[in-house]
């Protein structure tokens, strides 16, 4: 009887020791850990932005490898956060433990600064795709980097953006109300707007905001900004919100020049034009934009559709991305040592963006793209065209609009 | 609010459930009824606020009461019947929503007519998941048990849906667009169907509950379901079909819902919360209580939000929640009617 017990320890241990193994990668391989919200409420975005990772990976291999390191090949490896942030740090450990050199993820604020600290703890890089936080790098970490614009510069561009395209098109902005979701996201883009748009001379009339949770109805919120006569409605805030905002403006006849997102997650999804219906009609957004005026990006674009069925949102774009930038790197360094591919992104110059920006992605040492900036897009006709600045529109701006 | 502190002036209803309509039985559910009008009465007096600015909240704060009392006379009925604590009441929300959804994408219906044929197909999956996965747990008397199995049942409804449509946000497409102006208040169609559909369903099922036999059997079972076992009454025919109706129920409420929400897998699941703050509120099993806690919930939130933003609103509900567990633990409608 007493020889049972100990083979089942035994037994036991062996299973233990078998599952924390895990994942070895093979010498010709080079492994990118990938962290979203695979599952949870977020599920839809998350796998969005892993199979966006998944196309650069596939691209690049197709197209030899990492060259300087022999043509050895990407793997991509998934880690799901569950749109928590703990779950989020349990994953990007496994993954760093299992033979990742780079990291790249998460869509949350909150969820990529506790991956971010992970990849300070374990000396390996973290490309941001999409996490919109300032204080994720005001942390003084050196292996963090941002490709996209955080808060405070979308809300500042987003401000400077309205006070000139309105003016160009013949009707100053005098007066902004400012409609936004509770917490870190839409508050820190709120203040940065209301600063810049301060200087810019517009007052800020009102500023209401709603909570992130048992929200499925608008209207008093909308009726409250709109008491204030303003000139404009500017809004932050996720998707179904965005939505029920649109569809209480359109209802309760909002007579504004315009509509317009700020760092908005819905008002340019591509969804939204349909879903929104006439609410939606050329309800303007700034904020960052996959590269439309670009060949490469359509191309990418185009191949994910075919691919997966479905439209590549900017937020899968920004994981492309992502995945490009620790490719150069590597392609850069020559060396799987994550300490020395850390190096080489910091002093990367990615030309060519799949986004909307500036100018090449180039990291500042807080880990911020220099270069990386707002784009206004217009729902026009049911679909979202870029309209601000000239350089990259696709449509005419609509501006003020008639409603 | 002034709620609470009129509700507990009010005067003490028996705790026994056995008469039908004492004359003080009307009276708990009158005050509360009082004192949320003398509330708004002081809003618009004293409130400091805009007039139509009030108004709206009003209005939307009742269209949104509807809708909750929707999702809760399901429930009310489920908890108050077999005292299961049904953690799958959200997902069971939002896998009607996708039924409707599915009916009218691929199937070309219009909403209305998808939401009438969800009905039946949410009822039998009710009477099944009673059937085969409750009705052993509840005559045991077990109450972590069934717990335990509608939070399995709704994890496992969420990542099915999740699995076959994906997480992104889906729209119920073509409904009846416009709105109407009630008061200089704005009120969309689909929100006042929906809230006409509420107090439609919650009047169906108290004559069902009042007038037909099985309505009464239903009632027995909730009252003593070992006497009603001893005078003939199939307890677990019984507990199957509650359960399928509160199915029926909330495939009622995704199909008014869905025209105007975007559907993702997890969009029911911030009502299950605030369902069972209602059917506690208005008083287990207590269909009238469901509907007039759904309403009171809706306008504290919504009317509170213009003094208390973002989720200061929602903190406003769990107060009035906590103050009439504390001075009225029975709710408003004392037991099961």
């Amino acid at each position: 009887m007493k020889k049972l017990p100990l083979a089942v320890v035994g037994l036991l241990g062996a299973l233990a020791l078998s599952a924390c193994g895990g994942y070895e990668p093979a010498d010709d391989e080079v492994v990118i850990g990938s962290v979203h919200p695979l599952t949870g409420a977020l599920a839809g975005q998350g796998e969005m932005m892993h199979e966006g990772a998944q196309l650069a990976v596939d691209d690049l291999n197709a197209a030899g490898g990492i060259e300087s390191l022999g043509g050895d090949q990407l793997v991509l490896r998934a880690g799901d956060s569950k749109g928590t942030a703990d779950a989020g740090q349990v994953e990007a450990q496994r993954l760093v433990s299992e033979g990742a050199v780079a990291l790249i993820g998460t869509y949350q604020s909150d969820v990529t600064a506790n991956v971010s600290a992970v990849a300070e703890r374990n000396r390996v890089p973290l490309v941001i795709d999409v996490a919109v936080d300032d204080v994720i790098l005001e942390q003084g970490y050196e292996h963090t980097f941002r490709i996209q614009p955080n808060a405070s510069s979308m809300g500042r561009d987003g401000a400077k953006a309205l006070a000139e395209l309105s003016a160009a098109n013949g009707k100053p902005v005098r007066k902004v109300s400012y409609l936004h979701i509770e917490g870190a996201f839409g508050q820190s883009v709120h203040d940065a707007f209301a600063e810049e748009a301060e200087k810019e001379g517009i007052e800020m009339v009102s500023e209401v905001t709603y909570p992130a949770t048992n929200f499925t109805d608008a209207t008093t919120q909308v009726r409250e900004a709109l008491a204030a006569d303003p000139d404009v409605l500017a809004v932050t805030g996720y998707y179904p919100d965005s939505l029920l905002i649109a569809q209480a403006i359109r209802a309760l006849g909002g007579d504004v020049d315009a509509v317009y997102g700020v760092a908005n997650g819905g008002f340019d999804d591509s969804a939204f034009p349909a879903d929104a219906g006439a609410a939606g009609a050329d309800v303007l957004s700034a904020n960052y934009h996959y590269a439309a005026t670009d060949e490469r990006a359509q191309d990418i674009r185009a191949r994910f559709e075919q691919k997966y069925g479905r439209t590549m949102e900017t937020s899968a774009m920004l994981a492309y991305q992502a995945v490009v930038v620790i490719a150069q790197g590597l392609e850069e360094t020559g060396s799987k040592d994550p300490e020395e591919l850390r190096d080489a992104i910091a002093g990367l110059q990615v030309e060519d963006p799949l986004l909307e920006f500036g100018g090449p992605i180039a990291f500042d040492e807080t880990g911020e793209n220099e270069n990386a900036s707002v784009t206004v897009m217009q729902v026009r006709d049911g679909r979202i065209e870029q309209v601000f600045p000239d350089q990259f529109k696709t449509a005419d701006i609509v501006y003020p609009v008639g409603r | 609010m002034t709620e609470p502190t009129s509700t507990a002036a009010a005067p003490e209803a028996p705790p026994d459930r056995g008469t039908l309509r004492r004359p003080s039985e009307a009276v708990v559910p009158l005050g509360v009824v009082a004192a949320v009008v003398v509330a708004i009465v002081l809003v618009y007096a004293v409130g400091d606020r805009a007039t139509d600015l009030v108004t709206q909240s009003v209005v939307t704060g009742l269209l949104l009461g509807g809708v909750y009392a929707l999702v809760s006379v399901g429930l009310t009925l489920i908890f108050g019947v077999l005292g299961i604590v049904n953690f799958a009441q959200g997902a069971m929300l939002t896998m009607a929503m996708y039924l409707v959804y599915e009916m009218t994408s691929s199937g070309g219906l219009p909403v209305y007519v998808a939401m009438l044929l969800a009905v039946p197909i949410m009822f039998v999956f009710g009477v099944v998941v009673q059937v085969a996965l409750l009705n052993k747990l509840t005559l045991s008397g077990s109450h972590e048990g069934p717990l335990l199995v509608t939070l399995g049942l709704s994890l496992l409804i969420i990542n099915v849906l999740l699995m076959i449509f994906g997480g992104r946000p889906l729209r119920v497409p073509g409904s009846v667009d416009g709105s109407l102006e009630i008061f200089g208040a704005v009120a969309s169609y689909e929100r006042l169907i929906a809230f006409a559909g509420a107090l439609l369903v919650a009047a169906a099922l108290l004559l069902f509950l009042r007038r037909t036999s099985f309505g009464m059997s239903i009632r027995a079972v909730a009252a003593n379901a070992e006497g009603a076992s001893l005078v003939g009454v199939d307890v677990r025919r019984i507990y199957a079909l509650t359960f399928g109706i509160g199915a029926a129920c909330v495939a009622v409420a995704g199909g008014l819902m869905a025209p105007f929400l975007s559907l993702t897998p997890t969009v029911g699941e911030q009502f299950t919360i605030l369902a069972f703050v209602i059917v506690v509120l208005g008083g287990l099993g207590s269909v009238t209580g469901a509907l007039l806690g759904g309403l009171i919930i809706g306008l504290v939130q919504t009317v509170g939000a213009l003094y208390f933003p973002g989720t200061g609103s929602l903190i406003l509900v769990f107060a009035v929640f906590v103050l009439v567990l504390f001075f009225r633990p029975q709710g408003i409608i004392g037991a099961a009617s």
